[in-house]
């Protein structure tokens, strides 16, 4: 599996790049946007850990540019304390984030669901997905746990099968409710707090201590297809 | 008062003595008809009066009069007068003078009031023109109360405001005097009370008059629109209501706006710390988390069973040069409070230049390790100057150099005296300290502001570290030992740095 480092940090380059190796990953580095994209073209990675403050290019604009050819996952890696960056480059396609100073395991973990999720069959809207003991069958719109069928209004239904389709990602308040809401409805969080909570209440075991369907604090929610609850 | 009195006792000898004269040659001419003679004495009269006051008008008059009687109007030689036609003739002549004396009198005083208003006007004019000069300065009021008292030739002037409960006085004139506060206090809250606005004079009356030491001292409200904002105090020249009043409005805005502009600097400040805050806490922040993420992440790679040795050593020198790198960051962060909170001390002592190069190289020994430093050292003899000061300044110039070019160019350090002695230079000559780089120099648009705190240029942005303090602490560094640091391009490439230090040397024996 080859990744591919963004990170203008010598420092960073030389902490994360041993890192990744001795968990046999295969890694090329790249200090700046121009060097990234070229290697992206040239080394076709199979995931991409983007640093936000280049040089050169906005990170997020390099998530752009990537995510407009490719589905590869791109876990995004912001200094900055501000949220902004991370929803930015989120919404411009960004599968996770970390947040320096970062731990090792936080971002060994975050790099193999990533991987998971590439891996795992391509997620569509017919079939069945099973998470854990839940079982969303698209098909027939329905949703079972241990095989007792949960009830869900249609919009809860909506905001599920969005999330589990995009299992393991982060998604931004603003994506989820333009995609269930409409473009007019990204300035109204309170709908999908109540939404949440209510798919919450129906799909977790203990709605307090969710397993599936989990907060990103400012950012977004996630959901964890292992049911394993937070950070893998 | 008495000056005047003097001069009007004087004019009314000299009309007497005009009166005696005209009596004289009348007599002497032999003129003899009352219509003549009661004529040239009005024309006397009027004279008198269109140059004096009224009181010397009148005074001449009479004396017309009685001369008129004794000399003239029969029988002569004495106050009695035998013809009733001749009672008529003299009640008309003084008639006559007197509303003469009077008219003109009144012309005259009309003059004397706009030639006076005319003064006020002009000194009210200047004193507009204080306050508008008047700067933002602490003593802005203590101004304003001197240029009341210089521009209305006052003894004694007061800019009295109310104070959480005391008072504010800024005093200025030749003389002192101690304001009763309990005075101050009541006129303010009569003026506060009621506008007392004096329709038939124009102008708001609520002028008070207090006495200390025997003297008389005016207070006037300070009105901002209506609303008094404290006392004006004045003694010395009469100064008419009204002007006084005027006066009292100029101080008044005055004060507002050297209230505003005080107002204006303290947001000002307050405004320069936030951005201050601001800029540090970005910079700390993006400066902490790269050293600490890859100290974490290189501290977990050592202990990792599939790493080979020499990744090994290499994560522990990684860590120790993020550590190192860290430990720059606090003790410039600290050196930058130090400077903030102007708690560098400064102390000279005898030094030989090559200890201050010495010295600044072992303080960046480990980042400076990937460039080739050479030393040209003029005159190695004592110089005074504070060492360590300027070594810490010649370390931080070196840290840049090092920083911001690439790695194994050539970093040159040159020290020269200069022994110029033009005024502007400091006395004793001063030490010359030069860092030439070979990197890409600096761009033109970053030069005027590369010692500006945490300005970092474009290239300077490009590089991840760097925090943009350390320029600014060569600068404040260097100001504590009334030093100096410029930055220019060489014109064959690269940058270079000049420090200048006041340091006397040490004499050839």
């Amino acid at each position: 599996v080859r990744i591919l480092l963004v990170d203008d940090e010598a420092a960073i380059q030389r902490a994360v790049g041993p890192l990744l190796r001795s968990r046999g990953y295969e890694v090329d580095v790249a200090g700046t946007g121009a060097d990234a994209l070229g290697m992206f073209e040239s080394r076709t990675p199979d995931l991409i850990v983007l640093d936000l403050g280049l040089p050169d290019l906005e990170g997020t604009e390099v998530c752009r540019r990537i995510r407009a050819k490719s589905a590869v996952p791109i876990i995004v890696l912001s200094a900055r304390g501000a949220e902004g960056d991370k929803v930015n480059a989120l919404d411009l396609g960004a599968d996770d984030y970390v947040t320096k100073p970062f731990g090792p395991e936080e971002l060994l973990a975050r790099i193999r669901v990533a991987l998971r999720r590439v891996g795992s069959e391509e997620p569509t809207d017919s079939g069945v997905f099973r998470a854990g003991d839940l079982t969303i069958d698209y098909d027939r719109h329905r949703v079972l746990r241990n095989d007792t069928e949960i009830r869900l209004t249609p919009k809860e239904f909506e905001l599920l099968s969005l999330l589990v389709r995009n299992h393991d990602r982060v998604l931004t308040h603003r994506a989820i409710l333009k995609a269930v809401w409409g473009p007019n409805a990204v300035e109204q969080p309170e709908h999908l707090w109540t939404l949440v909570a209510q798919l919450r209440k129906k799909i977790e075991p203990d709605p307090a201590t969710p397993k599936y369907l989990l907060s990103e604090p400012w950012v977004g929610y996630r959901f964890v297809a292992s049911g394993q609850g937070s950070r893998d | 008062m008495s000056a005047r009195l003097h001069r009007d006792w004087s004019r009314i000898a000299a009309a007497v003595a005009t009166v005696a004269i005209v009596t004289a040659a009348l007599r002497w001419f032999a003129v003899s008809n009352a219509a003549t003679v009661s004529t040239t004495y009005l024309m006397v009269v009027l004279v008198v009066a269109a140059s004096s006051r009224l009181r010397v008008a009148v005074v001449t008059s009479i004396a017309a009069m009685l001369s008129l009687n004794f000399f003239f109007l029969p029988p002569v030689g004495n106050f009695s007068i035998a013809d009733a036609q001749n009672w008529v003739a003299l009640i008309a002549f003084l008639t006559v003078s007197l509303i003469a004396s009077n008219l003109s009198a009144v012309a005259h005083a009309r003059t004397q009031e706009a030639v006076s208003r005319r003064d006020e006007l002009a000194r009210l004019f200047d004193l507009s023109r204080d306050v508008l000069m008047m700067t933002d300065s602490p003593e802005a009021l203590a101004v304003l109360a001197r240029s009341v008292a210089r521009r209305f030739d006052l003894d004694f002037v007061a800019v009295a405001l109310p104070r959480r409960g005391d008072w504010n006085v800024f005093e200025a004139g030749s003389q002192h005097a101690d304001l009763d506060r309990r005075e101050l206090t009541k006129a303010l809250a009569s003026a506060q009370a009621s506008l007392e606005f004096d329709a038939h004079a124009r102008t708001y009356a609520g002028h008070r008059t207090m006495t200390v030491e025997g003297r008389d001292i005016r207070l006037v409200p300070l009105r901002v629109g209506t609303k008094p904002i404290g006392i004006l105090a004045a003694a010395g020249r009469p100064v008419e209501a009204g002007t006084l009043d005027a006066l009292a409005g100029v101080v008044a805005i005055a004060i507002e706006r050297a209230q505003f502009l005080e107002e204006r600097t303290a947001s000002e400040l307050m405004r320069q710390s936030e951005q201050l805050k601001t800029a540090l806490l970005a910079s700390l922040g993006h400066d902490l988390r790269t050293p600490l993420t890859a100290i974490r992440v290189a501290a977990s790679n050592i202990v990792t069973p599939g790493l080979p040795p020499d990744d090994r050593a290499g994560q522990s020198e990684l860590i120790l040069t993020e550590v190192e790198r860290l430990t720059r960051l606090f003790e410039n962060t600290l050196e930058m409070a130090r400077i903030d909170a102007g708690a560098v001390a400064t102390e000279s002592r005898w030094t030989h230049p090559s200890e201050i190069v010495a010295a600044a190289r072992d303080q960046v020994e480990h980042t400076l390790a990937a460039h080739p430093v050479t030393v040209s050292i003029e005159h190695d003899v004592p110089v005074r100057l504070d060492p360590r000061l300027t070594a810490s300044a010649l370390a931080h110039l070196l840290e840049n150099a090092a920083q911001y070019t690439p790695a194994g160019s050539a970093i040159e350090i040159t020290v020269r005296r200069d022994e110029t002695r033009a005024t502007e230079l400091p006395p004793d000559g001063q030490l010359v300290i030069g860092v030439r780089d070979h990197g890409p120099g600096i761009a033109a648009a970053d030069l005027p502001h590369v010692f500006e705190r945490f300005y970092r240029g474009a290239a300077a942005k490009a590089r991840a570290s760097g925090t943009g303090m350390g320029l600014w602490i060569v600068r404040g560094l260097l100001a504590v030992e009334q030093g100096q640091v410029f930055a220019e391009n060489c014109p064959d490439g690269g940058a270079k740095f000049t420090i200048l230090v006041p340091a006397a040397v040490k004499e050839a024996p």
